[in-house]
């Protein structure tokens, strides 16, 4: 028995000791450190039972209880785009497509129907469909409707409204049944219909703050709610309220307007630059009469009664 | 052996050279279908005709038409046999079990059509049971039809089929232990029919306000929607209520002529039978002329522009073909019907090409209410489009048809299509009281309580009323649950008929 005990000390000895014996055979600082991290590591699990059996609550404590209610005063995040400025260069467009990760659409008959816009500039000129009384380009995001259609009929809770107000799309709920596209009056819902592609080149671009998504979902303009949750993060460390400066020129396709056509703010907010252009008499919004409120305002002279509502 | 026995029973299990090249036929459609399937689940749905709304295509397309004929045709499994059971019609009880044969065959293959249609089936598999909200009107497509109508349906054809399992036990078949379980120990004692002429008739009662809820929120889905010209009607669910009883109802008279012929059962089957299913099927079709004149009036008569734009589009446009070939079968099946009707002459022939004719605009019809209001509906000035299927989507659905066939045929060589036994039961004897029995009283109203519990308790907690409407289920898997306790409740009429006579002093 003795002889096997012998032979297991000479083992350790040698695995974990060799170089940590002096040529004496005494025990070198670093032997030291190592054994009692050894002893350490062995005891730490049970050191930690404690911990963990009781720690638990604790950290479940801490987490913020999702009731669906935003936390502190509410935002209502909206947006005022300026008809009369926009020049229809289609800067939105694209600088939407880059910080959004949205897929490059191909080319062919195929693909036809299949492209994504999160953010689209209608041609209210077209001789078909109904008519709207508007010169030039209309950039259209999402609506953020307040009564969004697009939620209440979403069989699995894919798209609902988050904590800060904003319409969300959750991609990995979503089962694909294009339900929410045909409650949308404003058709700005998109489907991924075939693999999301990006040519090789474009592949170094892609925003890691947006996740990508998958074949087979609706996806939709977001308010670029990367960025809110960004300015949203640093005002809690600083422990300040979001600054209106801060926002008015936040999601993407503001951001880029050469023009400022666009403008982003809090609407609860009655000191934002948002809330003031809203109460412009220049201001109406698309599809009034449907009554699901939408949170994006547009500002034009020649606004006729078509263009109000329908 | 009577006469409709040895009709019946030589024919069970004989797989002659047609069947099997009729069975080898549908099963191949099938496969072909499934092929088309898995080209789907590899591409994507890139490779079938629809497109997003706005770009000038359709988001929904022949997938949501097909599931909703096929659940239509349902209609008329169930409605027939409660009205057999309600008014006690004995010349539609030959026809019983084919209509709730096709009941349950249909609602079957339905779902299949929404598997195709959704952009993840395998989530949705998951997503739906987990996260279902009452909300949504694909809430009642799922629990009401894909559940509880299912459930009802396949109980009933069950219980019905007790007797006639019994019988087939008691003779030279493979597979009698088949027949054994269906039949569940069926004697054919007096209490026993009795019993099942209670349960069926309760069970029909309760049965037509949940077919019409049923259909309704397969209206819903269209005429809630205020985005939607030319979908947005309150007339939208009634409307599928009457079109699903259309079709159905054309559809059984096709089915029972079929085997009225194939089967040679000219005497059961009566020319009575094909009278009373044609009565009732221009009385059908004419009340739907009307809702649908009413509401193409209404869209070309001081409505908002742009449903009348989707009304014209609909009427002289792309599809204005497929709208006028619907309106004329209609109004050519109501002609045939009511001739025959009004001059009380009827021939079988007639009244089935009436059934196909219904059948055609069935599916026309479902076709023109969905597409046209997307790709000309939109209420901004996008772009217009066309949508039309691929062979991937035409594939699928001629797939999920053969596959509901074949399931039919594959019924007609193990199960008599005609109740056998039921026919012979007077009315005086159903009324012959049962022993009564404690135990059963019990057991049946345990069932039956525990699966309305059930089914109040996970339903509040998926809508979770008093909370944001949108929040997950407050107990996990409510939606499915829910289905469960729908299934338990018409479980408990099977218990009602199944348990045996033990009386309290037995206890
Ligand atoms: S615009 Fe459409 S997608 Fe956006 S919130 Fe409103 S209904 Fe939903
Ligand atoms: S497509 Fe996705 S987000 Fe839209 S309704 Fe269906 S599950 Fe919900």
């Amino acid at each position: 028995m003795s002889k096997f005990k012998n032979q297991i000390i000479l083992l350790v000895r040698q695995w974990f000791l060799s170089e940590d014996l002096s040529l004496d055979g005494q025990l070198t600082r670093r032997g030291l450190v190592k054994i009692l991290g050894l002893i350490f590591f062995l005891l730490a699990p049970i050191l930690m039972l404690p911990k963990i059996a009781f720690g638990r609550k604790k950290i479940k404590k801490k987490k913020k209880k999702f009731t669906g209610e935003p936390p502190g005063p509410t935002p209502k995040w909206g947006m005022v785009i300026d008809l009369d400025k926009c020049t229809g260069c289609g800067g939105c467009v694209a600088a939407c497509m880059a910080e959004n990760n949205i897929p490059i659409s191909r080319d062919g008959e195929l693909y036809f129907g299949t492209q994504i816009y999160w953010m689209e500039l209608l041609d209210p000129q077209q001789k078909v469909g109904p008519e709207l009384k508007q010169a030039g380009l209309i950039p259209l995001p999402c609506m953020q409707c307040e009564d969004p259609p697009c939620v209440k009929v979403c069989p699995v809770g894919a798209t609902m409204i988050d904590e800060e107000g904003i319409v969300a799309q959750i991609y990995d709920r979503c089962i694909g049944c294009r339900f929410c596209m045909q409650a949308c009056p404003y058709s700005r819902r998109y489907f991924n219909w075939a693999e999301p592609y990006w040519p090789e080149t474009y592949k170094n671009y892609i925003n890691p703050n947006v996740s990508l998504r998958p074949r087979g979902v609706v996806e939709k303009c977001s308010f670029c709610f990367q960025r809110i949750r960004n300015v949203r993060e640093i005002a809690e460390l600083l422990n300040q309220p979001i600054k209106d400066e801060q926002v008015q020129r936040l999601p993407a396709c503001a951001e880029v307007c050469p023009a400022r056509a666009i403008t982003f703010g809090d609407l609860n907010n009655p000191e934002s630059l948002v809330s003031k252009l809203s109460q412009s008499p220049r201001a109406f919004q698309l599809l009034h009469a449907e009554g699901t409120k939408p949170k994006v305002t547009y500002l034009t002279k020649t606004t006729g009664g078509l263009s109000r509502n329908e | 052996m009577s006469d409709l026995k040895s009709k019946i029973l030589p024919k069970l299990w004989r797989f002659d050279l047609k069947t099997i090249f009729l069975m080898a036929f549908f099963l191949l459609l099938f496969l072909l279908g499934i092929f088309a399937f898995l080209v789907e689940q590899k591409y994507g749905l890139l490779v079938t005709g629809m497109r997003t709304i706005g770009l000038g295509g359709s988001a929904w397309g022949v997938y949501i038409v097909f599931d909703i004929y096929f659940v239509g045709i349902s209609f008329a499994g169930i409605v027939t046999s409660a009205l057999i059971r309600l008014f006690n019609l004995k010349i539609l009880k030959p026809l019983a079990r084919m209509a709730e044969l096709l009941a349950v065959i249909s609602l079957l293959i339905s779902t299949f059509c929404i598997f195709a249609d959704v952009g993840r089936p395998l989530h949705a598999l998951v997503y739906l049971p987990l996260f279902a909200r009452p909300m949504s009107p694909f809430f009642g497509d799922f629990t009401l039809i894909a559940g509880a109508y299912f459930f009802a349906s396949a109980i009933y054809l069950w219980l019905a089929g007790r007797s006639d399992a019994a019988y087939c036990a008691s003779q030279n078949l493979p597979f009698r232990w088949f027949y054994k379980i269906w039949a569940c120990g069926y004697k054919g004692t007096a209490a026993e029919q009795t019993r099942h002429y209670k349960t069926s008739f309760w069970m029909a009662l309760a049965i037509l306000p949940l077919l019409v809820t049923a259909h309704s929120t397969l209206g819903f889905i269209f005429g809630i929607q205020g985005g939607r010209p030319g979908w947005f009607s309150d007339l939208q669910a009634p409307e599928f209520v009457v079109m699903a009883g259309v079709s159905g109802v054309g559809m059984l008279i096709i089915i029972a002529a079929i085997l009225r012929k194939w089967l040679g059962l000219e005497e059961e089957i009566k020319l009575e039978a094909f009278k009373w299913l044609g009565n009732f099927l221009w009385v059908l079709t004419a009340t739907y002329i009307y809702f649908m004149i009413i509401d193409d009036l209404t869209s070309f008569y001081a409505s908002p522009k742009i449903d009348t734009l989707v009304a014209l589009r609909t009427l002289f446009g792309p599809y204005g073909g497929l709208y006028w070939t619907t309106v004329s079968s209609l109004f050519a099946a109501f002609g045939i019907l009511f001739l025959q009707f009004a001059f009380n002459k009827w021939s079988i022939g007639l009244t089935v090409i009436a059934g196909f004719l219904v059948n055609v605009a069935a599916i026309l019809k479902r076709f023109i209410i969905i597409v046209p209001s997307q790709v000309f509906g939109t209420l901004l000035p996008y772009p217009q489009g066309f949508y039309k299927p691929t062979w991937v989507e035409i594939s699928i659905i001629i797939g999920t048809g053969a596959f509901g066939i074949f399931l039919y045929v594959l019924f007609l060589k193990i199960f008599p299509i005609v109740p056998l036994e039921e026919i012979t039961i007077e009315k005086e004897k159903i009324l012959e009281p049962g022993p009564r029995s404690f135990f059963r009283k019990l057991a049946f109203s345990s069932v039956f309580l525990t699966g309305i519990l059930i089914c109040v308790i996970t339903f509040l907690s998926s809508a979770r009323f008093g909370t944001k409407p949108y929040l997950d289920p407050i107990i996990p898997f409510s939606p499915l649950l829910f289905i469960v306790g729908i299934f338990i409740t018409f479980f408990s009429a099977a218990v009602y008929e199944i348990v045996p006579s033990v009386k309290k002093s037995d206890l």
